[in-house]
C-alpha cells in the first residue's frame, strides 16, 4: 500500500507543472488570442503572447528569447491557417517542450469550428500573392467567432486544469454574456454605416465586414505581400472618385504614406485601423477591439466626425 | 489463325479491363485533379495507392548567377567555375514529420558538376531535460554562418575565411549533435556538442582524416538577448578539434595523426521595428576564428574573420557590404583580403536579384575585381523567414 502511495506522489510530481504551480502558463501567437484566454481564465492562469497588435502576425521573427517562454509553457495557443508559418516551426522544433506540439493536449488551434472565409478552392499558386491556402487567418474579427475560440479554450482549460473547471465555466459564461450584450450595441453601431464601401490595405478584414455589413471592395496591396505599384493606385484612386468609397481602413504596421497620399487625391477618410488587440493603446481586450474599430468607422462617417 | 485472333481479341479485352486512363468508376465523375481530395471511390481511396495527404513539404530554391571580371583565384575557391553564367545550384528540400518524436529533413544540392546530398538529417525534438539531438549529414554550429546555405545568404560568394578554413562546402559531415538549452531566467544559452566524421582527402582545407574512423569535434556555446523591443544580440563561443592528416616519419618509419584546433566568436546586432517590421531592418555579424594546425615541423597559427552589415532601406530592398580577412591554416604568414558590397531588390518573399561587387588582394599581391548578378527563386511550402 505504501509502495503504491509512492508510486502514485511520485507519477504526480512528474505530472505537468500545473499540479505544483497553480497557474496554468499560456503562450499564445496573438494578443487577441491571450485576451480571450485571459477572460476565460482571470486568476487562474498567466498569459503571454509572442506577437504584440501592432505588430504585423505573418512577420514576427522567431527570436530565441521566444524558446524561453515556450520552454515553460503548458499550453501554446495559435491561429492557425498558416498565420504563424513564417516563424512558429522553427521555434516548436527547438522549443524542447513536447506538451505543447501539435496533437498534445498543451496545443491549441484556435480556427477549429471557426468560420472560415475565403478558402480557397481549385488551384492556387503565388501568382495569387502570399495566399493563405486554408482560408483567411483573422477570423477572430467576428465576435461569434471570439464566442467559439472562448468555448474551445475554456474546454481546453478544464482538460488541463481540472481543479478549476467550474471557474473556468463561470468565466465563460460572463464572457459569453457580456460578449451577447456587447453584439446587440456593435450590431446598432453598424447598422449606422450598413453596407459601406471601404478599401483595406491588406486583406486582414473580411470576417469583420461580414459581422458588420461592410462592403470591402479592393486592397491597397494588389496581391498579398506585394506592395502597390503606380497603376493599382491609380486604379485605386478611380474606383473610390467613381464609386465614392468613402474610407480606407489601414492596418497601424503599414506604411500610411501612400494610402495618405491617395485620401487627398480623393477625399476619401484614412483610418489607421486596428486588426488586433494591442493594435491601438486603447485596445486592451477583445472587447475593446470592436469598441475602438466600430466607433472609429462612425465617427469617420458621422458628419463632423474627426477620424483618428 | 483462329487461336492468333482468339489471342488478339483476348489480349485487347484484358487491356480494356485494366486499363489506367481516366475510366469512370462508378458513382464518380472524372474530372481533372483538384487541389483537394480526388473523387471518392478513385485512388483516394488508398486502393491502388496511398494518399498525398502525408506527402513531405517539396521545395526547391534556384541560383542563377552571372559574373563579369577575371578571376585569380585563392586557395579557398580554386575549384570554383568562373563561368559569364551558371545555374549555380538547385537545391531540393524534403522536410516532414516522422513520427511523433522525430522530424527529417533532406536537402539535395545539384550542381553542374554533381548531386550531393548537401544535408540530411533526423531530429528529435520530444526528448527531455530541454534537449535537443540530430543524427545525419548537416552543417555544425561552429559560428553563425556555417549552418547558413550560400544561396540564403546575402552573398554571392562565402567569405574567405569560411572558404580557406573550411572549403566550399562549409564544415559538415555525417554524425551527431547535441544541443542543450541551458536553464536560466535570464538569457537564451544553448550548448551544442557536435561529433562527425572526419572529411576525407582535400575535402576541407582545416581537417583531414587520416584513418577511417577519424571523427572530428565541435562545440558551441550561445547566447541571445532583446536588448529593447527593437534591438537584440546574439554571441558565440565556438571550437573544434579533429584530424589533420597523417604525419608520416620515414627514419623510425611510423606515423602519427596530425591535429587542427579551431576557436571562434561570433556577434550579431540586429534592428528592427516591428512596428515596421517589413519596411526597415538592420543586421551587423562578425565572426573570428583562430586555427592551430599541427605541421610536420611545428603548429601553425593563423586566422581569419569576416564583418558584414546588411540593411534594408525599403520593403524590397536591401543593401550591404562585408569585409574579409584571412590567413591560411597551413600558413599563418600569408594572408588575402577584401571586400564586396551589394544592392538587392525582393520582388516577393520567393525571389530576389542582386547586384555586388568583390575586391580581394591575394597573397600574391594579384588583385581580383568581380561583378555578379545573384538571383535566387523559391517553389514549394512557405518556409520559415531567416533569423
Amino acid at each position: 500500500m505504501k509502495l503504491k502511495n509512492l508510486a502514485l506522489m511520485l507519477s504526480l510530481l512528474a505530472s505537468p507543472s500545473l499540479l505544483l504551480a497553480g497557474k496554468l502558463r499560456i503562450v499564445t501567437t496573438t494578443q487577441d488570442l491571450a485576451s480571450i484566454a485571459e477572460e476565460i481564465g482571470r486568476d487562474n492562469v498567466e498569459v503571454i503572447s509572442m506577437a504584440k497588435g501592432y505588430q504585423d502576425p505573418h512577420f514576427v521573427d522567431a527570436k530565441p528569447s521566444f524558446l524561453l517562454k515556450l520552454g515553460k509553457a503548458d499550453l501554446l495557443m495559435i491561429v492557425g491557417l498558416e498565420l504563424e508559418v513564417g516563424w512558429l516551426p522553427p521555434l516548436l522544433t527547438n522549443g524542447r517542450n513536447s506538451r505543447i506540439l501539435p496533437g498534445q493536449a498543451g496545443f491549441l488551434d484556435a480556427s477549429a469550428g471557426c468560420d472560415i472565409l475565403q478558402k480557397p478552392s481549385g488551384p492556387i499558386d503565388r501568382s495569387m500573392g502570399d495566399i493563405h491556402p486554408e482560408g483567411n487567418p483573422h477570423y477572430w474579427l467576428d465576435p461569434e467567432n471570439g464566442r467559439i475560440i472562448a468555448r474551445y479554450i475554456c474546454a481546453k482549460l478544464a482538460e488541463l486544469d481540472p481543479a478549476h473547471q467550474k471557474d473556468y465555466r463561470d468565466n465563460l459564461e460572463r464572457f459569453e454574456a457580456r460578449l451577447s450584450e456587447k453584439e446587440k450595441e456593435w450590431r446598432f453601431l453598424a447598422e449606422s454605416f450598413n453596407g459601406v464601401k471601404v478599401i483595406t490595405y491588406h486583406n486582414s478584414f473580411p470576417n469583420f465586414a461580414k459581422a458588420f455589413g461592410v462592403q470591402i471592395v479592393n486592397h491597397v496591396e494588389p496581391k498579398p505581400g506585394i506592395p502597390p505599384s503606380p497603376s493599382h493606385v491609380q486604379e485605386l484612386i478611380e474606383q473610390i472618385r467613381s464609386e465614392k468609397i468613402p474610407l480606407l481602413l489601414i492596418e497601424p504596421y503599414f506604411d500610411a504614406k501612400l494610402p495618405m497620399k491617395i485620401a487627398e487625391e480623393t477625399g476619401a477618410k484614412l483610418l489607421i485601423f486596428p486588426p488586433s488587440v494591442g493594435g491601438d493603446p486603447h485596445v486592451k481586450t477583445y472587447f475593446d477591439l470592436f469598441d475602438y474599430d466600430l466607433k472609429l468607422i462612425h465617427g469617420a462617417l458621422t458628419p463632423g466626425g474627426v477620424p483618428r | 489463325m483462329r487461336i492468333k485472333f482468339l489471342s488478339v481479341l483476348i489480349f485487347l479485352f484484358v487491356i480494356s479491363k485494366f486499363s489506367f486512363g481516366q475510366n469512370q468508376l462508378p458513382g464518380t465523375s472524372a474530372q481533372a485533379p483538384s487541389a483537394g481530395y480526388g473523387p471518392q471511390g478513385g485512388s483516394g481511396s488508398g486502393a491502388m495507392q496511398a494518399s498525398n495527404v502525408l506527402n513531405p513539404n517539396i521545395s526547391a530554391i534556384g541560383w542563377f548567377q552571372a559574373e563579369a571580371g577575371h578571376r585569380h583565384p585563392g586557395p579557398g575557391d580554386a575549384n570554383e567555375r568562373d563561368d559569364a553564367f551558371q545555374m549555380k545550384e538547385a537545391e531540393l528540400a524534403f522536410q516532414s514529420i516522422v513520427d511523433p518524436w522525430t522530424r527529417a529533413d533532406f536537402f539535395v544540392s545539384v550542381t553542374p558538376d554533381n548531386v550531393d546530398l548537401e544535408e540530411g538529417y533526423l531530429t528529435f525534438f520530444r526528448l527531455p531535460a530541454a534537449l535537443g539531438l540530430k543524427i545525419g549529414k548537416f552543417k555544425t554550429n561552429f559560428g553563425r554562418f556555417n549552418r547558413i546555405h550560400t544561396p540564403e545568404t546575402p552573398f554571392a560568394d562565402r567569405p574567405l575565411a569560411q572558404q580557406n578554413y573550411f572549403g566550399e562546402e562549409g564544415l559538415n559531415g555525417p554524425g551527431g549533435s547535441l544541443s542543450w538549452l541551458i536553464p536560466n531566467p535570464w538569457l537564451y544559452m544553448n550548448l551544442d556538442a557536435e561529433v562527425i566524421a572526419a572529411p576525407a582527402g582535400s575535402d576541407n582545407p582545416s581537417f583531414s582524416r587520416a584513418n577511417s574512423k577519424d571523427v572530428l569535434y565541435v562545440g558551441r556555446l550561445s547566447g541571445y538577448y532583446d536588448l529593447t523591443e527593437a534591438w537584440n544580440v546574439a554571441v558565440g563561443g565556438n571550437c573544434s578539434y579533429g584530424p589533420a592528416g597523417e604525419n608520416f616519419d620515414p627514419v623510425g618509419n611510423s606515423s602519427s595523426t596530425l591535429h587542427t584546433r579551431l576557436y571562434g566568436i561570433d556577434v550579431t546586432f540586429r534592428w528592427k521595428n516591428i512596428r515596421r517590421a517589413i519596411y526597415r531592418s538592420f543586421l551587423w555579424s562578425t565572426e573570428i576564428l583562430w586555427s592551430n594546425h599541427d605541421a610536420t615541423s611545428s603548429p601553425v597559427d593563423s586566422h581569419g574573420m569576416f564583418s558584414y552589415i546588411d540593411y534594408q532601406f525599403a520593403q524590397r530592398w536591401h543593401a550591404g557590404v562585408r569585409c574579409d580577412y584571412s590567413q591560411f591554416p597551413t600558413d599563418g604568414s600569408k594572408h588575402e583580403e577584401g571586400g564586396l558590397a551589394y544592392l538587392t531588390f525582393f520582388p516577393s518573399e520567393f525571389s530576389q536579384f542582386s547586384l555586388q561587387g568583390r575586391h580581394v588582394q591575394r597573397d600574391d599581391g594579384a588583385s581580383e575585381n568581380l561583378g555578379f548578378l545573384k538571383s535566387t527563386f523559391n517553389i514549394g511550402p512557405h518556409g520559415a523567414h531567416p533569423f
